[in-house]
């Protein structure tokens, strides 16, 4: 199901300015949806259009159906949305501040405290709920802005850099609760980071921006998918990299080395070869290595297909 | 094998569980928003010491009511000793002191600490926020003020006082404090909101409000002492404590506590028409403040 469409999105902020976003045409599912940019990359600014925060400067979009210049309160009414920024009174314990924010979307009372409790138990604040928010570090403060997110069970949630300030083990647990969110509770999560590794992880479907430009935007598999290349790593003799190389080459491959590695481009196939071509071309490839090995001597450590990573999606398109 | 029946005290473990209950209007919420702002004002649902404060200010200015009650009821004297007009314009000091401190908790602290940001991606907009926001205030203030007055009334009539003599004074009493909390509540929101931190505001409140009195008061008396009687009048309108005091003394008959009243009647309205229009202009610049915290 779709969730959040948006259509050639435009958002200049003053007239001469460059578009914060432009020309944005993007479809999110269900699931887990990473937004991915460096700062300044039109994150913020998307999210305020979704939630009719901001108006578009030219384009359209809708939220769980609805449009984002005329449903706006519709849209906040079954929206979650984390803040990047300290968002916490600090004078208030959670525990009422999350019933207050429940209360605020729309739940009555008696539900409004049910929830917030059920919530913070889900977001790991069980113990701590009832002390000011002021004294709380922050990873109880990131959990605590995302249960106000969640108190009144929306049917999208956006979390804006839900990892900020966390050390590692409170970013893994982070993480992992945004993917319970996105996969067992059921609610669509559209979460932005600029660490690409972390989306990697948690996000089924990832989008790229690039200065308020649509990069990319596919399922996270064909990021991740096989490129072809392949890595090997031999010993033997101090030379034996360098010998396995030259002999390599002459049996005409292109291959460089990295690091204690040695990296194999594919085989350039012809444009009318099937999908049966490929995965010979994939084998007799490892039969050359393996060969080539043998031929000269050297142990073969480790044959491996390189598979890609996010961080590419930058070195391909962005010329530096 | 023992029998699962047998079994008891076992938790489930019962995951998320979505909500299909009912939810409330935009109403609903506004008024709900309304309630806890009030409250808030009062230091509920946040840390404890934060009671302390309002609670002093309101015995503070519950002393000369309940003084002036127990005057009547053991010495006996009579009814004239009830001044509520003048009630408000003699604790202004108390009420400065309680909105001063009081307006930051609705204003400033929404838009330091960023929650802001968390009630406009609600379905409440920030027109309606801000102006929920300043009707919490509203009725802080007049719950602040009012209460001595129905000390005074109440036990005044129980000291003996006739209720139809008193009606009509009070009366008069209640509507000046009305309009004392809406232009009050206008000056400290618009000061709270445009300085962030919680001491200036109070001081700029205090500032505005306290200073600004003893300047109305100044350039009233220069200028009835130049004869400039007119713009005497006209100049109430820097302070809504002078405000009040003049427009119920002239259109109540009460005595003036800080300065001379104007003498005519349509002064008077035009004076709080004035004022009301000045209060209008002040919630526009509110909204203004909290539609560019959205974008």
């Amino acid at each position: 199901m779709t969730v959040i469409q948006t259509r050639g999105l435009t958002k200049r902020y003053g007239s001469g300015a460059p578009p914060a976003l432009a020309d944005l045409t993007v479809d999110v599912a269900d699931g887990v949806t990473g937004l991915v940019g460096a700062n300044g990359a039109g994150k913020s600014t998307l999210i305020k259009l979704l939630l009719g925060l901001l108006a578009p400067t030219s384009g359209s979009g809708s939220v769980l159906g609805h449009d984002i210049t005329a449903g706006g309160e519709a849209i906040r009414r079954a929206v979650g949305y984390m803040p990047e920024h300290d968002c916490l009174p600090p004078d208030m314990r959670c525990i009422d501040f999350v019933v207050h924010m429940g209360r605020v979307s729309g739940l009555p009372a008696a539900a409004a405290r049910e929830r917030a409790a059920d919530v913070l138990r889900h977001v790991g604040l069980a113990e701590e709920r009832y002390r000011l928010m002021g004294g709380y570090s922050t990873g109880m403060k990131q959990r605590a802005k995302l249960a106000q997110a969640l108190v009144h069970d929306p049917q999208l949630v956006l979390l804006d850099e839900p990892t900020n300030g966390l050390d590692p083990a409170a970013r893994d647990d982070m993480l992992a609760l945004v993917q319970r969110i996105g996969h067992d509770f059921g609610i669509p999560v559209l979460v932005t980071s600029h660490l690409l590794g972390e989306l990697e992880r948690v996000s089924d479907h990832v989008i790229v921006l690039d200065a308020g430009r649509l990069l990319r935007s596919e399922e996270t598999q064909a990021f991740l998918a096989d490129t072809g290349v392949v890595l090997v790593e031999v010993i033997g003799a101090a030379d034996a990299q360098q010998r396995m190389g030259e002999a390599l080459a002459a049996r005409g491959l292109v291959s460089r080395p990295r690091g204690s590695l040695i990296e194999i481009d594919p085989v350039t196939l012809p444009d009318d070869a099937d999908g049966e071509a490929a995965t010979r071309a994939h084998d007799q490839l490892r039969d050359v290595v393996r060969d080539t090995a043998a031929d000269l001597g050297v142990g073969l450590v480790r044959v491996q297909a390189q598979t890609g990573r996010l961080e590419d999606v930058f070195r391909e398109e962005v010329p530096a | 094998m023992s029998a699962p029946a047998e079994r008891t005290g076992v938790i489930h473990d019962i995951g998320y569980r979505r909500y299909a209950g009912a939810r409330m209007s935009s109403a609903g919420i506004a008024g709900s928003l309304l309630a806890s702002g009030v409250l808030a004002v009062f230091g509920f649902g946040r840390s404890g010491k934060a009671k302390i404060l309002p609670f002093v200010l309101l015995g503070m200015t519950m002393v000369p009511a309940v003084v002036m009650v127990g005057i009547m009821s053991f010495i006996g004297l009579d009814a004239g000793l009830l001044n509520y007009a003048s009630y408000n314009a003699g604790s202004s000091f108390l009420v400065v002191l309680f909105v001063a401190a009081q307006a930051p908790v609705l204003f400033s602290r929404d838009l330091r600490s960023g929650v802001i940001s968390l009630y406009l991606a609600r379905p409440l907009g920030a027109s309606a926020f801000a102006l929920i926001r300043w009707a919490s205030l509203v009725l802080a203030i007049l719950a602040f003020v009012l209460t001595p007055l129905l000390v005074l009334f109440i036990g005044g009539l129980s000291a003996g006082a006739s209720f139809t003599e008193e009606l009509p004074r009070v009366a008069w009493a209640l509507a000046g404090a009305v309009v004392l909390a809406l232009l009050v509540a206008t000056v400290a929101a618009l000061v709270s909101s445009w300085t962030l931190r919680r001491g200036l505001a109070i001081a700029g409140t205090i500032m505005v409000l306290l200073v600004g009195l003893g300047v109305t008061v100044a350039l009233k008396e220069t200028l009835f002492f130049e004869g400039m009687d007119t713009a005497a009048h006209w100049v109430s309108l820097l302070s809504p404590f002078a405000l009040v005091d003049a427009v119920t003394a002239v259109l109540g008959g009460t005595d003036a506590q800080i300065t001379s009243a104007p003498e005519s009647v349509a002064t008077g309205w035009l004076l709080v028409s004035t004022a009301l229009a000045l209060m209008a202009v002040g919630l526009l610049l509110l909204i203004r403040r909290y539609r560019s915290k959205g974008a």
